[in-house]
C-alpha cells in the first residue's frame, strides 16, 4: 500500500453539543504545530444541542485550503446521520467509528475501524464519558496518521492552561485511544501526517476574530450590535479585545459597547455615533441589513461616516443560518430607497478581514459616508492559517472635520454639503463645538444644510454624491491579479472563494487552458478590473450565490463592448466551495460556449 | 432700553430657530418657545446642547428652536438610538430630544422603551397631541377611546399611557404637561435639564387643524377644561441662591436635582409623593377614569446610572480622543502577535 502523505481530508461527524468542538481543534492545531498546513470547517446546525455537526480537516501540502471533493477519513460518532455518513462514503474510504453506537456499519469496500470509545470514556469518568469519548477518535488518528504524540501534549496544556486534571483526563483518553488502535487494528490504512518546518509567526484565527482586531486597530469608538449567526463572535471578539488594546491605563474605555434592542437601533447607534464625530460599527447578517436599510439611506444622503460589517449566511429570509453564501453583494451595493451607492470592502483572507477592518474607518471618514465589510460564515468563523497581522500602515486620518474657528474660517464659502475643494467631499462640523451648526436632516437639502425641494438643489446634490464614490475607485484596495502570459481564461471572483481558487485554476489548468485570476476586493469597481477583462478572452466570474450577483454588477458598470466577453459561474447550496465541483463548472461553461 | 442677558451673558435671540412651517395656533410652536426660555434662563451654552428628532410634525420643530445648537432630524420613531449613538461620541453634552405620539409610541416605542431602560442622559420631550397631522390626522396611539377628531368616527382603540410605562420601565424622572401652561411647562423642561439621566416630559399639545373640536379629548379648550395638576412647580436655579425665592405659605416639597437647582413643588389640595411608584400610577389611573389630564411631576428618582456612566469611559469625549487612545501601540502590537502565536 502506497503511503499518501499530507493529501487528505478527514470528516468528523457528530451531534452539536457534545464537546467534539474542543476535540477537533486539539487534531487542527497539533497538525499546524506540525508546520502542517491545514484547514478546519466546522458544519454546524442552527442548534445548541443535538442536531449533526461535521467538522471537515483538510490536510494539504499544496497549501488548498477548501473542504475537498471527497472525504477520505470518516469518523462517525451521530447515531442520527449514520447511514448517511456510511453512504456518502467513496470507497477505500476509512471509517472509524463509535462501536458503542450500536449501528451497523456495512461497508466491504472500506477500511472499517470500530472503537468502543463510550464505554472505555466512562471507565476514565462516567460523568464525563459523552464529551471524553471524542479523545478517543483523536487517539486513534494520533496512531494512523502517525501523529507526533509529543505535540499533541504540549498543545492540550496549552489548551487547558493550568487545568491539570484536564490536560490529564484528556490526555489519558487519547492515549488509550491511540494504544486500542494501534494492538487492534495495526495501520491497515495509507494515511499519513509528516511533520514540516512551522512557517515562522503564523497561527490560526477565524475571520471574525481578525476583523474584531482591525476594528480596535482602526479606532473604533461605539460598538453597537444585536446577535445574528454568524457575526455575533465579531462583536464578541471587539468585546473581548477591548480591554487590553484599548483602554487607558487608569482602565477607563475608550470605546462604548451596547447590546441593541434590535438591528434598527444598533445601526442607528452607530449613525449617531458617526454624526457626533466618533468612530462607530455593527455588525451583522443579511437579515439584519434587511432591518437596517433605512438608516443605511440616511448615512449615504446626510452624508455620515459609518461602518457596517456583513457576515453572510445563506438567504433568502431566515435562509439557513449556519451555511455560507455571498448572498448580500446586490443588497449592499445598492441598499436603501432612492438612488444610493455604497463602498463594500471585500477581503479574501484572515489578514485582509484585520486590515480592511481598520481602513474601513479611514475610507468612512475620508468620504463621509457608509461603508460596508464584506465578509461571510465560511471565512468568519472558520480557523484559518494567519501569517500575522501587519501594523497600520498609515496613520489615523480623521478626513475633513472642522474642529476650530481658524479652521472654519480657512474654508472658504463653507456649507455643509458645499463641495468647496471640488472632489465632492464637503466639511463637516461636529456637536458641541458650537461651530456653523445645522440641523441634519434626511430630506432634500441645500449646500448650506437647510430644507430644500428645488429641482436643480436636489439634482446637483445627488450628482455630488455620485461624483463622491465614484472618486473612491481607485483609492479602494486593488483587485490581486495572478495573471497568466496567454490571457486566454481569466477569473473574476472575490472574499472567501480567494480559499479554493488555487485549488479550482490547477484542476482547470490541468486540461491545458490557462486560466488568470482576477480578485475584487472592493466595490464600486476599481478601474484594473475593466482592464483585466479587456485583457483576456474570455471571462469568468465566479461567486456562491445563485444568481451571479457580481457578474451583474459588472454587466452594469462595464462599458458594453466588454459585456459579452462575461460569463457567471454561481453556485450555492449553502456548503463552502469545493474546487472539483466549481471547475467543472467552469470548464462545462466555457464547452458549452465553444460549440 | 438694556437688552436682557441670561447668566452667562446671552440675549434670548441666542436661543432662537427659525420660522416655524407648523399651522398657525399648533401647539407645538408653544412647546419650542418655552423650549428657548428655559434653555436661555438656565444659562446653558447653545453650543452644550444637541436637539434630535424623528419624523412628523413635533419632528420638524428643532428647526425653530436653538438655531446655534448642532441638531439631527432623524428617522421615523429611531430618534433614540441616534442619541445614544450621539451621547456615546460626546456625553458631556445635554441632549433634547423632540418627538410626538405617532413617533414614540407607535413606530418608535421599541427604542422609547430602551432608551429608558437604559437611562439615556437626555430630555425626552413627547409632543403629544394623539393624532398624525402630516398624513392629515389618522388617529394615533395614545389617543383616548371615544375621543372623536374633526371630520371622523371615534377613536375605537384604547390609548398606550408613555408615562404609565415610562413609570414601569424604571425611568427616574417622569412627568407630563400642557403646551398651554406654560407656567409648569417651563418649570418642568428646565428640570428636565437639570436632571441626570433619562427625563421624560409627556406635553399634550392639542392638533389645532385635526382635532381641536370639543369631541376631541385633547383640543384646547376639553385639555384646559380639565387639566388636574398635581401641584405648582417653580424651578430655583442654581446660580440664584434659594433664600431669595418666598417660601410658599402652604405644603411643599423641594426635590434636589443633579446641577444643585431645585424643583419646588407647592401641594395644591392633596399631597402628591413624587417617590411613589405606586402614587403616581394611580395619579393617572384617577385621572384617566375621570377623563381628567394629570399634570406636574409624576415621579423621580435621582442616582440612577446613566448609560453612558455605565461604560466607564475616559473623561474627554470619544468624538475628540487624541491618536494615541484610537490604536494600539506598535509595542502592544508585538505583544498581541506573540499571545496569538501562542
Amino acid at each position: 500500500m502506497e503511503t499518501i502523505v499530507n493529501d487528505f481530508t478527514i470528516n468528523i461527524a457528530t451531534a452539536n453539543g457534545t464537546g467534539s468542538q474542543s476535540a477537533n481543534t486539539v487534531l487542527l492545531k497539533t497538525m499546524f504545530d506540525m508546520g502542517v498546513p491545514v484547514s478546519g470547517k466546522n458544519l454546524f446546525p442552527s442548534n445548541i444541542s443535538g442536531l449533526p455537526t461535521w467538522y471537515i480537516i483538510r490536510v494539504s501540502d499544496a497549501g488548498y485550503q477548501a473542504p475537498g471533493d471527497r472525504t477520505h477519513i470518516m469518523i462517525m460518532m451521530n447515531a442520527d446521520t449514520w447511514q448517511k455518513d456510511i453512504d456518502s462514503c467513496e470507497s477505500e474510504t476509512v471509517i472509524i467509528y463509535n462501536s458503542d453506537v450500536k449501528l451497523p456499519v456495512e461497508r466491504d469496500d472500506c477500511v472499517v475501524l470500530g472503537i468502543p470509545m463510550t464505554k472505555m470514556a466512562r471507565k476514565i469518568n462516567p460523568k464525563l464519558a459523552r464529551m471524553i469519548a471524542n479523545m478517543y477518535y483523536v487517539g486513534a488518528l494520533v496512531h494512523l496518521l502517525d501523529v507526533d504524540i509529543v505535540s499533541v501534549q504540549s498543545l492540550l496544556e496549552r489548551q487547558f492552561k493550568g487545568k491539570t486534571s484536564a490536560i490529564e483526563l484528556n490526555m489519558r483518553a487519547i492515549e488509550e485511544g491511540r494504544a486500542y488502535a494501534e494492538e487492534n487494528f495495526g495501520n491497515p490504512q495509507p494515511y499519513r501526517i509528516e511533520e514540516r518546518e512551522k512557517i515562522e509567526g503564523q497561527f490560526l484565527i477565524d475571520g471574525n476574530e481578525a476583523t474584531a482586531l482591525g476594528s480596535i486597530y482602526g479606532g473604533v469608538n461605539l460598538l453597537s450590535w444585536y446577535p445574528i449567526t454568524p457575526s455575533s463572535s465579531l462583536a464578541e471578539g471587539i468585546i473581548q479585545w477591548l480591554p487590553e488594546l484599548r483602554n487607558t491605563e487608569d482602565g477607563k474605555s475608550t470605546c462604548a459597547v451596547i447590546q441593541a434592542e434590535d438591528e434598527l437601533a444598533a445601526v442607528g447607534m452607530v449613525v449617531g455615533a458617526g454624526w457626533g464625530g466618533a468612530r462607530g460599527m455593527t455588525c451583522t447578517s443579511g437579515p439584519g441589513i434587511s432591518l437596517m436599510s433605512e438608516f443605511i439611506g440616511l448615512a449615504y444622503f446626510a452624508e455620515i461616516p459609518c461602518v457596517i460589517w456583513d457576515v453572510n449566511r445563506v438567504g433568502p429570509s431566515t435562509g439557513l443560518p449556519t451555511r455560507t453564501q455571498q448572498g448580500d453583494l446586490n443588497l449592499l451595493r445598492e441598499a436603501s430607497h432612492g438612488d444610493t451607492d455604497h463602498i463594500i470592502l471585500i477581503p479574501g483572507n484572515v489578514e485582509e478581514c484585520f486590515e480592511f477592518a481598520w481602513r474601513a474607518f479611514e475610507y468612512s471618514e475620508r468620504y463621509q459616508t457608509l461603508v460596508f465589510g464584506f465578509s461571510d460564515l465560511d471565512l468568519g468563523m472558520n480557523s484559518w492559517i494567519c501569517n500575522g497581522f501587519e501594523y497600520p500602515s498609515e496613520p489615523i486620518e480623521r478626513g475633513k472635520v472642522i474642529r476650530t474657528q481658524e479652521q472654519l474660517d480657512a474654508v472658504e464659502n463653507y456649507g455643509r454639503y458645499r463641495d468647496v475643494d471640488g472632489d465632492g467631499v464637503p466639511y463637516r462640523t461636529l456637536p458641541g463645538s458650537g461651530l456653523a451648526p445645522i440641523l441634519t436632516r434626511g430630506t432634500g437639502h441645500d449646500e448650506d444644510g437647510v430644507y430644500s425641494e428645488e429641482p436643480e438643489v436636489y439634482r446637483q446634490l445627488m450628482k455630488r454624491l455620485k461624483r463622491k464614490i465614484n472618486n473612491a475607485r481607485s483609492e479602494l484596495p486593488v483587485p490581486i491579479l495572478r495573471e497568466e502570459e496567454e490571457l486566454e481564461i481569466g477569473i473574476i471572483y472575490y472574499g472567501s472563494m480567494e480559499t479554493t481558487i488555487q485549488e479550482i485554476d490547477d484542476i482547470i489548468e490541468d486540461t491545458g487552458v490557462k486560466v488568470s485570476q482576477c480578485r475584487v476586493r472592493a466595490l464600486p469597481l476599481h478601474p484594473e478590473v475593466e482592464a483585466f477583462v479587456e485583457r483576456h478572452e474570455r471571462v469568468i466570474v465566479l461567486e456562491i450565490n445563485r444568481d451571479g450577483q457580481m457578474y451583474g454588477v459588472l454587466r452594469k458598470e462595464l462599458p458594453i463592448h466588454l459585456v459579452p466577453k462575461i460569463m457567471s459561474v454561481a453556485y450555492s447550496d449553502g456548503l463552502p466551495p469545493r474546487a472539483k465541483f466549481f471547475a467543472e463548472r467552469i470548464m462545462r461553461t466555457l464547452e458549452e460556449l465553444s460549440v | 432700553m438694556s437688552i436682557k442677558l441670561n447668566v452667562i451673558n446671552l440675549e434670548k435671540s441666542e436661543y432662537t430657530g427659525g420660522k416655524s412651517s407648523l399651522c398657525p395656533g399648533c401647539g407645538h410652536d408653544q412647546i419650542s418657545k418655552v423650549i428657548i426660555q428655559a434653555a436661555w434662563e438656565n444659562g446653558i451654552p447653545p453650543e452644550g446642547i444637541v436637539k434630535m428628532s424623528g419624523i412628523g410634525c413635533s419632528s420638524k420643530t428643532p428647526a425653530y428652536f436653538l438655531g446655534k445648537s448642532h441638531g439631527f432630524n432623524t428617522v421615523h420613531g429611531r430618534m433614540p438610538s441616534v442619541t445614544t449613538g450621539a451621547a456615546m461620541a460626546n456625553k458631556n453634552l445635554l441632549y433634547i430630544g423632540v418627538s410626538g405620539d405617532g413617533d414614540t409610541a407607535s413606530i418608535g416605542i421599541g427604542q422609547f422603551i430602551h432608551a429608558i431602560r437604559r437611562n439615556l442622559n437626555m430630555v425626552y420631550i413627547i409632543e403629544n397631541n394623539g393624532v398624525y397631522g402630516l398624513t392629515k390626522g389618522q388617529y394615533s396611539a395614545t389617543m383616548e377611546r371615544g375621543s372623536t377628531k374633526r371630520k371622523g368616527q371615534p377613536n375605537d382603540q384604547p390609548p398606550i399611557d408613555l408615562c404609565k410605562m415610562a413609570i414601569n420601565l424604571g425611568c427616574g424622572f417622569v412627568a407630563r404637561s400642557f403646551s398651554g401652561s406654560k407656567k409648569q411647562l417651563t418649570a418642568l423642561i428646565k428640570a428636565g435639564m437639570s436632571h441626570n439621566g433619562m427625563a421624560i416630559i409627556d406635553v399634550i399639545s392639542p392638533c389645532v387643524t385635526f382635532a381641536n373640536n370639543d369631541e376631541s379629548y385633547r383640543s384646547y379648550g376639553y385639555v384646559k377644561d380639565n387639566e388636574e395638576p398635581l401641584h405648582v412647580a417653580d424651578y430655583i436655579p442654581h446660580f440664584s441662591p434659594i433664600a431669595e425665592v418666598d417660601i410658599p405659605e402652604g405644603e411643599y416639597k423641594d426635590i434636589e436635582l443633579f446641577d444643585g437647582s431645585t424643583l419646588r413643588l407647592e401641594t395644591i389640595s392633596d399631597h402628591h409623593d413624587t417617590s411613589d411608584v405606586v402614587a403616581a400610577l394611580s395619579a393617572i389611573h384617577y385621572a384617566e377614569q375621570q377623563g381628567k389630564h394629570v399634570t406636574g411631576l409624576l415621579y423621580f428618582e435621582a442616582d440612577i446610572p446613566t448609560a453612558d456612566e455605565v461604560q466607564g469611559l475616559v473623561d474627554i469625549p470619544l468624538s475628540s480622543l487624541p491618536a494615541e487612545l484610537m490604536r494600539p501601540s506598535r509595542a502592544k502590537h508585538d505583544e498581541l502577535i506573540r499571545k496569538l502565536i501562542g
